[in-house]
């Protein structure tokens, strides 16, 4: 079975950005049946709120890691909408003229609510790109200046219908989250973070459909066998379970891969 | 053939979960590679009294040879030598499973002494639980954390003679207890990280680990995979997958 991994973190923690390293990764990915891998870069390693010239160092690095093995990595630009409209459209610009960039990648840098996010969603119409916004529960994490509870990244898809999304961490948004996104056709899920809780990728289909739930791992956060075996151990019908694992984001990043 | 020493039966209200009988569980189980189920019933978490709930365990596993049962029991109840005798005259029972944190009672306390005690003399292992479901994501109003990791080393120095296996801790927190505590196993059910077992290994001893799968609150299959996909030596693969239980649980 080919699997895509649309929620990963080649480097993290200044950790495994060496050629040696990118090489043991894809040979790890490629052992558990990754045949692609979409990069978000070393989101968190400055930090919440990176200022531009952070970005452009966690963005250089990720873009190395999608030119050493172009057949193996998708890259997503990582922006903080925070830093105003001419920052953020200059880093996207800078990065979707490097190879291998189909994505923009959004942290904890502010609620996906807030209004600075039209910037973000700015720079995703203009250069066509895809957006994945970290997001997670704030019922019991209590930190809504910075984490994106369904609701916010729900409502930013709802404000962008012509912007596809991302909601990454289905695990994170649970039951309710899924709820949110079920009505806005733009807004995928990604089945990245914590641990396998029994049920709720059936329910993400049973609600969203097969065609909007993409397999992540936010590895090396989580352990591919897991987040893996998770999906193949769900109630899914074989058609199902290769959307979620590879087709659903082939088909969202376009990706056409041998 | 793997053993799993944290199963359960029973419905959580929180979660729409399957609630298996127990020959659907054993089969599910089997999918997965499982022989063995070490299962206690969700019930006696959170009812007053486990043994309702105890009750059902011993029914639905009665005819499951692979279904072995531990009943839970609260040693903070007036009752639980007189519960503990009648779990035992129930079924064959090998170990009997807490709940710290869901019982309102602290480890440290007085209590514990005659518990262990009892078990001690009846030649029952413990399995004490640390946690069911990741603290973020648990209902709103159930204001339960896991088990502090102080209070489990203050529990394992007290109580040096006994052998406990600990179920859902997190990986730093065995690694903490083990740098330090060797009268302990743990469940690797809510350990994870990148590779689990090959960075675990060098800090918890494979003969202190055992394979747990917090079925059904979690994916079986997934959890199985931890152990199935990691590249490990063949002999810590077979402590963990079921010697470990096996020698534990006296099997």
């Amino acid at each position: 079975m080919r699997i895509i991994d649309v929620h990963t973190h080649p480097v993290l923690d200044h950790k495994g950005g060496t050629p040696a390293e990118v090489k043991k990764l894809i040979a790890h990915g490629r052992r558990h049946g990754i045949v692609h891998m979409v990069a978000l870069g070393d989101v968190l390693v400055y930090g919440a709120t990176p200022n531009a010239a952070q970005l452009r160092a966690i963005n250089d690095e990720n873009a190395m890691v999608a030119r050493l093995h172009p057949d193996y990595f998708t890259a997503f630009v990582y922006l903080n909408p925070r830093l105003g409209e001419r920052a953020t459209m200059a880093e996207a610009e800078r990065c979707a003229a490097l190879p291998g960039f189909r994505g923009i990648k959004l942290e904890i840098a502010n609620n996906a609510s807030h209004s600075c996010m039209r910037h973000a969603a700015k720079a995703a119409r203009t250069f066509n790109f895809t957006i994945l916004q970290h997001s997670w529960s704030t019922t019991n994490i209590k930190d809504r200046i910075h984490q994106s509870d369904p609701v916010d990244t729900a409502l930013f898809a709802r404000r962008n219908p012509d912007v596809k999304v991302i909601m990454a961490h289905l695990t994170g948004i649970g039951f309710r989250g899924v709820l949110e996104a079920k009505p806005l056709p733009n807004l995928y899920v990604d089945t990245s973070g914590g641990w396998p809780e029994e049920g709720l990728v059936e329910y993400a289909v049973e609600h969203l459909g097969p065609d909007r739930l993409l397999y992540g791992s936010d590895l090396p956060v989580r352990e591919n066998a897991i987040t893996i075996g998770r999906i193949l151990g769900a109630q899914l019908s074989a058609v199902e379970r290769q959307k979620i694992l590879f087709g659903n984001t082939a088909r969202l990043l376009n990706l056409k891969l041998n | 053939m793997l053993i799993d020493t944290n199963v359960n039966l029973g419905p959580w209200p929180f979660s729409p979960l399957p609630d298996h009988t127990g020959p659907a569980l054993a089969a599910h189980l089997a999918a997965s590679g499982i022989r063995r189920a070490f299962v206690s019933h969700l019930g006696g978490v959170l009812l007053p009294d486990p043994m309702p709930a105890n009750a059902k365990l011993f029914a639905q596993t009665r005819r499951t040879p692979a279904l072995l049962p531990v009943p839970v029991l609260n040693p903070a109840l007036a009752t639980w030598r007189e519960q503990l005798d009648i779990c035992r005259a129930a079924a064959p029972i090998r170990a009997v499973k807490i709940f710290p944190n869901f019982h309102n009672y602290r480890l440290s306390s007085r209590r514990l002494d005659d518990f262990m005690a009892a078990l001690a003399a009846a030649k029952l292992k413990l399995l004490l639980n640390v946690r069911l479901e990741d603290e973020r994501h648990k209902y709103f109003a159930l204001r339960i954390k896991g088990v502090p990791v102080a209070d489990l080393a203050a529990f394992l120095q007290r109580f040096p003679s006994h052998h406990v296996l600990l179920t859902g801790a997190y990986k730093p927190e065995v690694e903490k207890l083990a740098a330090v505590h060797r009268n302990f196993s743990a469940d690797i059910a809510f350990c994870e990280t990148f590779k689990t077992l090959e960075f675990m290994l060098p800090k918890v001893p494979a003969r202190q680990l055992m394979l747990g799968t917090c079925t059904p609150l979690l994916s079986t299959r997934g959890e199985v995979g931890k152990l199935t996909f990691a590249q490990i030596p063949a002999r810590a693969r077979t402590l963990i997958g079921s010697e470990n239980a096996r020698r534990f649980f006296d099997l």
